[in-house]
């Protein structure tokens, strides 16, 4: 589990209106001393709080593609996201051809390794080895329910990102090659976390996560000069949206990260125990609505007829212990007693007794609540509180 | 003697299956707000779920009431007004159901209510006659 943030916050754009503060899910953004501060713990990297932004004050980057002269060899690796941008087979290979002349020795596609986890995801939620099975790709699901609904968390299965393990293929294949730098072409901001570069995550086996968006001007100046032979996976675009998954009676999909929790908010429930397989995108039309991505997403889903209509390879066939990771599983101990939390809650709910209950965002903080914890912790007091103040010197007046 | 030192009360109407929920919502929000630990929220989320819809679509509404002692029990009472379980050893039968074609048709009445409220709780107790039914559930923290 990684627990950092992608969100750069410019303070010199910050208008303070507190409309990031406000949107974040997890309440992870407070307004401090004028100037915005991300608790990494709790961050998803959801991006709600860049799209909120009006000042374009709050910024995920990749890395550099300078970092490409740091190795002997290289190899840049294209998820199915990306490539179904492109509207027909032609169109993408052109995209290779243009990625490759960025200095890149070998550009390769993912999709058969997102095939291979779709189906893998697929057999272990019909063997029954979990209930009801919460599949994600994302590592913002991974973190959404770590953080807000842990106890789904034994639903979540085992399994790695594909980016994950097509990297590890790809240095075993170019083992040979001296040193092997891996890249990855991010479709969102939440996956420039799964690499070593630009966010210091040496667990992973890609070294630099690129944005996408951010290198698609260097690549356009080489689109239509040339062709690098791609030939797709049809089972690993399907993975991409919803719309173009195969779906079984007992199979849900939520897009959208409101959708996503109010699934996930009825699972506690337990009301979907009949359903095995649930599929969760935060992001709305699945992967392909990936915020790197310069495509509209409701439209480039209907390539995937064009990009594998041609010709089409089956999914892959890496061995499956490289799938496996049990990362996003671990929970951490319980510090405090029932009696402390209790205690906790209840000091904090006779401060909240004192503040206004408008939820202004004012002070800085999301919620009165989230004021009144603290001004219990004794970070902050009542006299913080805009509201408060203006009505005291209403009263003086 | 274990005080009440969190107390709760809703009401719960009959057939509003609009507000299906909204009441466990807010238990589970309460109770995950001051930091139960998972594994019981979530047996304590299945069981309120369960027991508040009972009651929209069994019985007549009535109340629920939370209560979060300082020995960290929590209790559930489910009490409604009537018209009471005819047979409690059927309905405590894995798949029994008595819902209508209406309620089932909403995805409720599976007839696994009772036999899994049962199994998710520390304590179950029920109590049934035609005035109406009380069921309280107990649930040990940690």
């Amino acid at each position: 589990m990684v627990n950092k943030t992608v969100v750069n916050y410019i303070l010199d754009n910050c208008g303070h209106c507190m409309k990031c503060v406000q949107t974040c899910p997890t309440s992870a953004l407070t307004m401090t001393d004028g100037k915005v501060v991300i608790n990494e713990a709790k961050c998803l990297n959801c991006g709600r709080c860049m799209r909120a932004c009006h000042y374009k004050s709050l910024q995920a980057k990749g890395s550099s593609l300078d970092a490409i002269k740091d190795y002997d060899f290289t190899v840049c690796l294209v998820p199915s996201a990306m490539i179904m941008q492109c509207s027909s087979l032609k169109e993408a290979e052109e995209l290779f051809w243009a990625i490759k002349q960025l200095g890149f020795d070998v550009v390769e596609d993912i999709t058969a390794t997102e095939g291979q986890l779709m189906q893998e995801t697929r057999r272990r939620a019909e063997s029954g080895e979990i209930d009801t099975v919460l599949a994600s790709t994302c590592p913002v699901t991974n973190r959404l329910i770590k953080t807000r609904y842990p106890m789904l968390l034994d639903h979540v299965l085992p399994l790695n990102y594909p980016s994950e393990v097509a990297a590890k293929q790809a240095r075993k294949i170019w083992k040979d090659k001296g040193k092997v730098g891996i890249f990855y072409c991010s479709e969102c901001e939440a996956k420039l976390l799964l690499a070593k570069h630009p966010y210091g995550n040496p667990q992973f086996e890609v070294d630099h996560a690129l944005a996408s968006v951010d290198i698609l001007p260097l690549i356009s100046e080489n689109l239509g000069k040339g062709r690098l032979p791609v030939t797709l996976c049809r089972e690993g675009l399907q993975a991409t949206s919803p719309s173009l998954m195969t779906q079984k009676q007992t199979d849900l999909i939520a897009d959208g990260f409101d959708k996503v929790n109010d699934v996930l908010d009825m699972e506690e429930f337990g009301i979907f125990d009949s359903f095995r397989l649930i599929h969760l995108f935060p992001c709305f039309n699945g992967c392909v609505g990936g915020h790197l991505l310069w495509g509209n997403s409701y439209v480039v889903k209907h390539n995937i007829d064009a990009l594998t209509s041609e010709r089409n390879k089956p999914p892959a066939d890496w061995p499956i212990e490289d799938f496996i990771s049990d990362a996003f599983n671990i929970t951490e101990e319980e510090s405090l007693s029932f009696a402390e939390k209790m205690a906790f809650f209840q000091k904090v709910n006779q401060q909240l007794d004192q503040l206004p209950g408008y939820d202004c965002s004012a002070c800085g903080l999301q919620t009165c609540r989230i004021m009144a914890e603290e001004i219990v912790k004794g970070n902050r007091s009542l006299d913080d509180c805009h509201i408060l103040n203006s009505m005291r010197r209403r009263n003086r007046e | 003697m274990s005080n009440s030192i969190l107390h709760k009360e809703y009401t719960v109407i009959r057939f509003d299956y609009a507000r299906a929920g909204k009441v466990s919502s807010d238990i589970k929000k309460t109770l995950s707000t001051i930091g139960i630990p998972s594994a019981v929220l979530r047996n304590i989320s299945v069981a309120s779920y369960e027991s508040e819809i009972n009651m929209i679509i069994h019985a007549y509404g009535g109340t629920i009431t939370m209560d979060v002692f300082d020995d960290g029990r929590i209790q559930l009472i489910f009490k409604d007004d009537g018209p009471g379980i005819p047979d409690l050893e059927k309905a405590m039968t894995p798949g029994y159901s008595t819902a209508s074609e209406e309620a089932r048709n909403m995805g409720f009445g599976a007839g696994m209510g009772l036999p899994n409220i049962k199994r998710v709780s520390d304590e179950f107790d029920i109590k049934t006659s035609e005035e109406g039914t009380t069921l309280t559930l107990g649930f040990v923290v940690g």
